[in-house]
């Protein structure tokens, strides 16, 4: 028999719920002018989800269609691409970053390598131009860039 | 009383703002069409940009409110032509909607439900004209004490309505609030929930959390469909003429009517929007009409009944936001967060202190929905044509506004894996069946109802009798424990009853 993935996560809520307040339990206040307290909120919080979390493991919903393997990796990858598109952001400009993600991105959304291509360009060239120039909002060129400008 | 009106329409009136209006009301359209965008996408990704462009506050909510009341329009388009709701208030359109598609009656479909939503959207409009202004004087005399039981009640209300499963509902509402606690606490300046990272000191910004939770979770949520054929164009049936007779509008006035008045009544209830406006609408009209039961093969009613109520939904949930600063719905709840940005904190005062945002919002309503018909009615066929745009074309566009639209409010790269985090954070919710709207629910009111309680508790010196002493506030406890049991309770009483009202539910 399959674990309802509803009781996991409520155990995993539970969890959570728990964490959340032994650190507002463990809050260190050093004065304080009213009766409340930056504490008791959240404890308040915890508590409710706990007891709701708690159905949740008693009444487990229906189990979704959870990824496969070859869906997992493609996920994998269109984060891998976010990422790597945030790290080089600022170092190597809008223009050229952006071609690449979207390059990879097109790809991995199934686009034959023409329109792949063709989305590249335009959307990298297109938007650079269309923020830059036409709302006046400046995006980073890239460090290399500056020495040829 | 309605000088407030008046003035709206002289800010409403100027180009800037009509060119404004008429763009959100294109690209809201636009954004309702796509599957996958709704409004809130839309406004989460053009939220930013309005920002750093330097609008004020007025014509950035005339813009983002035309993108909200647009894509309610937009999002019958792939529900009536490729029986996929093009976003949540549109669910109930595929019923009636997709079958009058199948039948060769497309484009009279697409006409009678741009009729249907003008007219709902109307009555919501001057709803909230007369409504507002009522409700903001009333709101006045809520103290701390009233406001936190007020967002008790606008979570009970959500719990109930708002999706499949309550329990769900909740936790994901209390999730929202959890995040909304990170950062320095107001009251004391002790660090919440930072774990010694100096950039949540701040707490989780509004604009990262939302484009990370709902665009670039729907970017790895669009992955699962990528394998489908995406030439969807094929299958799309003829327009036709995309006009609908006098007759036939004739034929459902009273369903419009009726709905509009549903939709409106739904969208004021705090914490319900289009989506529970729809199923109500059309389970009532589906009791009132359908004599022949044809409801679900293609009746023009069963069409106009769910457009009809969640355009008046969405109008209709800017009332207790404008008024007691309690979205009626998760994109309202996003617009909300929108006027924070310009420091404006929505509430009985909007009204007096910054009647240019409230008319000009409220005017601007008017003169956005009379563009929507104009751009809905001669131009469905154009814009049907946006459902054809595959998605290795939309999935890049996203991720380049998300990324611009964060980038330029924090120039910070830090600010950019936060959104991927919470994106994942997201993902992960929506596939084991949250919906994300009580999340934002949670997140925009949570700080909102700790500050209510707390400044409650110090002016009674902590006797929690305050809570519920004042009429108001006892009236709304009352109410929100009654909207929390009767569902479980009324089925039991009337069990033959019993699974219509399920069906309601759902």
């Amino acid at each position: 028999m399959k674990i309802a993935a509803d009781r996991v996560l409520g155990f995993a809520l539970i969890g959570l719920a728990a964490f959340f307040a032994v650190q507002a339990a463990n809050l260190h206040i050093p004065i304080s002018y009213e009766p409340v307290g930056p504490k008791a909120f959240p404890i308040v919080l915890s508590i409710v989800l706990a007891l709701l979390s708690l159905v949740l493991v008693f009444r487990p919903g229906e189990n979704g269609h959870f990824p496969d393997k070859a869906l997992i990796v493609k996920l994998l990858a269109v984060l891998g691409v976010l990422v790597i598109y945030a790290l080089l952001f600022t170092q190597l400009g809008f223009i050229i970053t952006t071609f690449f993600a979207v390059l990879a991105l097109t790809k991995l959304f199934e686009a034959t390598w023409r329109k792949a291509l063709i989305a590249s360009v335009v959307m990298a060239v297109g938007s650079y131009y269309l923020f830059t120039q036409g709302l006046g909002i400046s995006l980073p060129s890239g460090y290399w860039l500056a020495d040829f400008i | 009383m309605f000088d407030f009106l008046i003035d709206g329409f002289g800010v409403a009136l100027t180009p800037l703002n009509l060119g404004l209006a008429f763009l959100g009301a294109m690209l809201g359209t636009l954004f309702g069409a796509l599957p996958g965008i709704g409004p809130i996408n839309g406004i989460a990704i053009l939220m930013p940009l309005a920002y750093t462009l330097g609008l004020p506050a007025e014509s950035a909510l005339i813009l983002l409110a035309g993108i909200y009341t647009g894509s309610e329009y937009g999002g019958r388009m792939s529900s009536i032509l490729l029986n996929v709701p093009g976003d949540a208030g549109a669910v109930m359109t595929t019923l009636d909607g997709y079958p009058m598609a199948k039948k060769g009656l497309a484009g009279p479909a697409l006409g009678l439900s741009a009729v249907s939503s003008f007219v709902g959207a109307t009555i919501a409009i001057i709803g909230l004209t007369l409504f507002a202004p009522l409700l903001a004087r009333v709101a006045v005399m809520f103290g701390p004490a009233e406001f936190f039981a007020l967002m008790v009640f606008a979570f009970a209300s959500m719990a109930v309505m708002m999706g499949k499963d309550p329990i769900k509902t909740g936790i994901g509402a209390v999730l929202g609030v959890m995040i909304a606690m990170v950062g320095v606490d107001s009251g004391t300046g002790v660090l919440r929930y930072t774990f010694g990272m100096a950039e949540l000191y701040d707490g989780i910004d509004f604009v990262v959390m939302i484009i990370g939770l709902f665009a670039i979770s729907e970017i790895l949520l669009m992955l699962e469909h990528a394998n489908r054929p995406s030439n969807e164009s094929d299958e799309m049936p003829p327009l036709g003429r995309v006009m609908v007779s006098l007759k036939e509008v004739l034929h459902c006035k009273w369903t419009m009517l009726r709905c509009g008045l549903i939709g409106f009544i739904v969208g004021v209830l705090p914490g319900t929007g289009a989506s529970v406006a729809g199923a109500v609408a059309y389970t009532t009209e589906k009791r009132i009409s359908d004599k022949d039961g044809t409801f679900g093969t293609g009746n023009m009613r069963g069409l106009a009944a769910p457009e009809s109520a969640n355009n008046a939904a969405a109008a209709g949930s800017f009332v207790p936001m404008l008024t007691l600063g309690i979205p009626g719905s998760g994109t309202t709840a996003v617009l909300l967060g929108a006027l924070m940005l310009y420091n404006i904190t929505p509430g009985p005062l909007l009204f007096t202190e910054r009647p240019e945002v409230a008319g000009g919002l409220i005017a601007s309503l008017y003169v956005g929905n009379i563009m929507l018909l104009a751009l809905n009615l001669p131009l469905a066929g154009v814009f049907a044509r946006v459902l054809t745009i595959p998605r290795w074309v939309l999935v890049p566009a996203i991720a380049i506004l998300a990324f611009i639209g964060v980038y330029q409010l924090h120039s910070d790269l830090m600010a950019i894996y936060l959104m991927l985090i919470i994106g994942v954070f997201g993902y992960l919710l929506r596939k084991l069946g949250f919906s994300l709207a009580p999340v934002i629910l949670g997140y925009v009111l949570g700080g909102l109802m700790e500050d209510n309680l707390r400044r409650a508790l110090s002016i009674s010196g902590g006797d929690t009798g305050i809570l519920w002493q004042s009429g108001i506030s006892l009236g709304l406890w009352i109410a929100a424990a009654a909207l929390l049991i009767l569902p479980w309770l009324v089925p039991k009483l009337l069990p033959s009853n019993s699974t219509e009202k399920n069906k309601q539910g759902a």
